[in-house]
């Protein structure tokens, strides 16, 4: 359908280089008009900053931009989107106070705004594409998908021929992402040109007409057409070998319960009940995975477990030991092992050197008097290191450095490296490649094989189901299913996902 | 057609400060040729003031190490609560307050003798700047109002109260009309280390030393640096915020203080309008070249010290205090900020095209 069609964008030899990363080297693309057109790698192989090239966001230290031909060196956003390109990016940029309308127009130049006359814009161009949604609401009433629809919105309304959507799924129950290809399918048959980015190959092979694989910065195969390659074909070019991914460990009678959580309430950020009578064992040996769509409470729950959210009923008790109210040190003491989702910033300083963001957990052990012993905790980074395969320079190096894999490495082996009792971890293998995933499940596999109780709490489908001995889904604070891994139906569990919704 | 980028070093230069500081300084001076040169100037004269009237003789090391305390001691201040991430802008006003309660001890307890006096005032001095930065403190970790709203409105009120001590109860009778405190009792005067210089330049050093030691090898540094890298992280590990926040600001507001007493009782001998002599601000200055690192503070206010001093020297030669004032920038800039230079380097990259499309 699209092999005459002229050619939208075309990328020629890109480099782009930051400080000790070559993010882009020698990448190319060329996206046929009225197509939607994925672009595979896994992380750190350049997509983000391939699509930001294009986009203006940065400038190329070297190569071509050409938009229909002609040849482009854009300065930012808005100079790529007088050209036509606009970007949905991971994280929304949307004022949470303002209403679909009034986002949709912030930032254009028009001196006098009539309210009335966007909002049927708005709702025509919704309308023309079937994105359902209401231009009168406020942005912080809609749900993650709603707030995906007005930032593709948003570059509809400017007028943008060309769409790049960054991972426009992770953030989708697995109907919203189907409504989502739909949506991408009448532009590309309007004429408008989709770029879509993903690392979820299924999605690629459902929505997208053509696909270009980037590894290590560089093009590894470029417009493929989708309907000649299967799923694990392109697995194969993005890790240039087979792809390694753990497997189900073999089934282990579980012991008793050493995570119980009862009647666990607890609020969001916004002070709206986020957790809500929630309920929860994990016994010793067994993994339990948590499934549901971002934002339904999973976050909370996990920060309440770790005590750095307060609660506002139930108690949490970790082997036998009551620690509904004990600080997070006391529960790290008392066997808990937490590793965030928010690994830089949370579970790890950003500005300090890999020793001290080793020692963070257990540095009131390593001192003597005042002072802290640098010989103790030296053997005790070191320790880490050696034991859970942490690349890294001189240990009194800023973190900085360190690839995300390492980063996760660090923070998951010290975690492990308290013997606890239980491990809860939060999207532990998000972001990472796919050395770095396996790498991580091992380690969970492995704590699991010991009897540690483990949490894990997870977006990806495939990780939960290959690690849980028992799978619950979670959806607006509460737990709305459990399901046997091995037994479970991919659409029963989106089902779940997708909890309430459903019914209404 | 190409063009010059700062690039971010893997790792810092290790050893490069002292030769960045050189290359820097000597830049600097170059420069100082041309606008000097233009303002109708002989450089080399100037340039020779301006050495040997800061670090040329002893005389001239007791101007640049006493006027080095101040400047190291309210940038201490400020690095103490920047390694939190914290800005105490309000050290002018804790400088003042120190002074106060320093002035005050003297009035109080003039029938001691040295020995007991000092001690009492400059510990009076740590309170009264510890004081005025308690409530920035407590108010930040309590319901957390931005500390550099508060501390630098105190400066005001700071700044007021003494205007009406020298116009009103503490004024001199004998100063024939001029807003000025008595001078304080020779047994309130720090004595003389050599020259010029007093003892503040010990008391000031060790506070430093202290400090970079404190920060870089016990707990309670680490909690303060954690906590400085990311609040979220600090909590994770089990560091209590918020009482770490007023310690610190008592701690910085207390070293300001200090500073305050230190010039009353060593430099001005008594209470002024500008007895502050905008070290408090300066301190901002000399934390931030010291990249908030309390042990880099001394080197940096000492060089400070050195190019003030020159600076205000060479304007006896007929050089205007404007021309001076940039003199004194460049050098300052040039000497430390070089130091960007280990952490960044230079690279030359290709650009092919300027401008929209073609």
């Amino acid at each position: 359908m699209t092999s005459d069609s002229p050619t939208a964008i075309e990328l020629v030899d890109i480099w782009k280089r930051f400080p000790g990363v070559v993010a882009n080297a020698g990448a190319t693309l060329s996206v046929k008009k009225g197509t939607i057109h994925a672009v595979l790698g896994e992380n750190g192989a350049g997509k983000s900053t391939l699509m930001n090239i294009l986009s203006g966001v940065y400038r190329p230290d070297e190569g071509q931009v050409r938009i229909n031909g002609n040849q482009h060196w854009f300065h930012s956003p808005s100079d790529a989107l007088t050209s036509g390109i606009g970007m949905v990016h991971q994280e929304f940029r949307l004022v949470p106070s303002f209403t679909v309308a009034e986002n949709v127009v912030l930032g254009a130049s028009e001196k006098i705004i009539r309210r009335s006359l966007i909002e049927k814009e708005v709702e025509q161009i919704a309308q023309q594409f079937g994105l359902a949604i209401d231009p009168t609401r406020p942005v912080w009433q809609l749900s993650m998908g709603e707030r995906q629809r007005v930032e593709i919105l948003k570059t509809l309304w400017r007028k943008a021929q060309i769409l790049i959507l960054d991972e426009p799924t992770a953030v989708l129950t697995p109907a919203e992402a189907d409504e989502l290809g739909n949506v991408l399918r009448r532009m590309a048959e309007d004429g408008r040109t989709v770029v879509f980015i993903s690392h979820k190959l299924h999605e690629v092979t459902a929505f997208c007409d053509e696909a270009t694989v980037l590894r290590g910065g560089k093009t590894v195969a470029s417009s493929l057409k989708v309907e000649e390659v299967n799923e694990s074909d392109l697995a194969g070019l993005m890790v240039g070998s087979s792809p390694v991914i753990s497997e189900r460990p073999p089934h282990q009678e579980p012991g008793e319960a050493m995570l119980t959580i009862e009647e666990l309430g607890t609020l969001d950020d916004r002070f709206l009940p986020a957790v809500k009578n929630l309920d929860l064992t994990v016994k010793s040996g067994e993994i339990v995975g948590i499934a549901g769509v971002s934002g339904n409470g999973q976050r909370e729950m996990a920060q309440a477990i770790a005590g750095l959210r307060p609660i506002t009923s139930g108690k949490i008790t970790i082997s036998g030991k009551d620690l509904t109210n004990a600080p997070p040190s006391e529960r790290f003491t008392a066997g808990l092992g937490y590793v965030p989702e928010d690994r830089l910033g949370v579970g790890l300083a950003p500005r300090l050197t890999v020793i001290e963001n080793a020692i963070l957990r257990c540095y009131r052990n390593l001192r003597k008097s005042i002072f802290l012993v640098s010989e103790q905790a030296v053997n005790y980074c070191k320790e880490i290191i050696d034991r859970f395969g942490v690349r890294t320079g001189p240990i009194d190096d800023p973190i900085a450095g360190l690839s995300g894999g390492n980063l996760q490495r660090l923070l998951v082996g010290r975690e492990l490296s308290g013997n606890p009792k239980v491990v809860l971890a939060a999207q532990p293998t998000r972001g990472l490649d796919v050395q770095g995933v396996k790498a991580i499940q091992d380690l969970l596999i492995a704590e699991r094989a010991e009897g540690v109780a483990v949490l894990l709490i997870s977006e990806d489908l495939d990780e939960l189901l290959t690690l849980s001995d028992r799978l619950l889904v979670m959806h607006e604070g509460e737990i709305v299913k459990e399901f046997d891994p091995t037994t479970a139906h991919r659409h029963e569990i989106g089902a779940a996902m997708a909890g309430k919704r459903d019914e209404s | 057609m190409k063009r010059l980028v700062l690039v971010r070093r893997e790792q810092p230069l290790r050893g490069g400060q002292p030769l960045s500081f050189l290359i820097g300084l000597l830049v600097a001076l170059l420069a100082g040729i041309l606008l000097l040169v233009a303002s109708g100037h002989n450089p080399i004269e100037i340039y020779e003031r301006l050495f040997n009237s800061s670090v040329g003789s002893s005389n001239a090391w007791a101007k640049t190490l006493n006027r080095a305390v101040p400047l190291g001691l309210a940038g201490l201040a400020v690095a103490v609560a920047g390694s939190m991430g914290l800005w105490n802008i309000g050290a002018e006003g804790q400088i003042l307050a120190g002074a106060m309660m320093a002035a005050w001890m003297a009035q109080i307890f003039d029938t001691l003798s040295s020995p007991i006096l000092i001690p009492i005032m400059l510990i009076a001095s740590i309170l009264g700047g510890a004081l005025l930065a308690s409530g920035p403190g407590i108010a930040r970790a309590q319901i957390g109002v931005n500390e550099i709203i508060t501390t630098l409105m105190l400066n005001e009120v700071a700044l007021r109260l003494l205007q009406w001590l020298i116009h009103g109860p503490w004024k001199d009778p004998e100063s024939r009309g001029f807003p000025l405190a008595p001078l304080l009792a020779d047994e309130a005067k720090l004595p003389k280390l050599f020259g010029r210089a007093h003892w503040g330049v010990i008391i000031a050093f060790l506070v430093i030393a202290l400090f970079g030691f404190v920060v870089s090898r016990t707990a309670w540094g680490y909690e303060l640096k954690v906590a400085g890298s990311s609040g979220a992280t600090a909590r994770y590990a089990g560091i209590s915020l918020n009482k770490k926040i007023i310690t610190v600001m008592v701690l910085s507001g207390g070293i300001a203080g200090l500073a305050g007493g230190i010039e009353l009782s060593g430099t001005s001998d008594r209470i002024v309008e500008g007895v502050s002599g905008g070290y408090g601000f300066a301190g901002i200055i000399v934390a931030a070249l010291a990249l908030m690192r309390p042990s880099g503070v001394a080197a940096v206010a000492l060089i400070f010290g050195a190019v003030q001093v020159g600076g205000l020297s060479i304007q006896t030669l007929g050089v205007s205090s404007s021309v001076s004032t940039i003199l004194q920038a460049l050098i300052l800039f040039g000497a430390i900020g070089a130091g960007v230079f280990n952490r960044y380097s230079l690279k030359s990259v290709k650009r092919e095209k300027k401008g929209g499309s073609t």
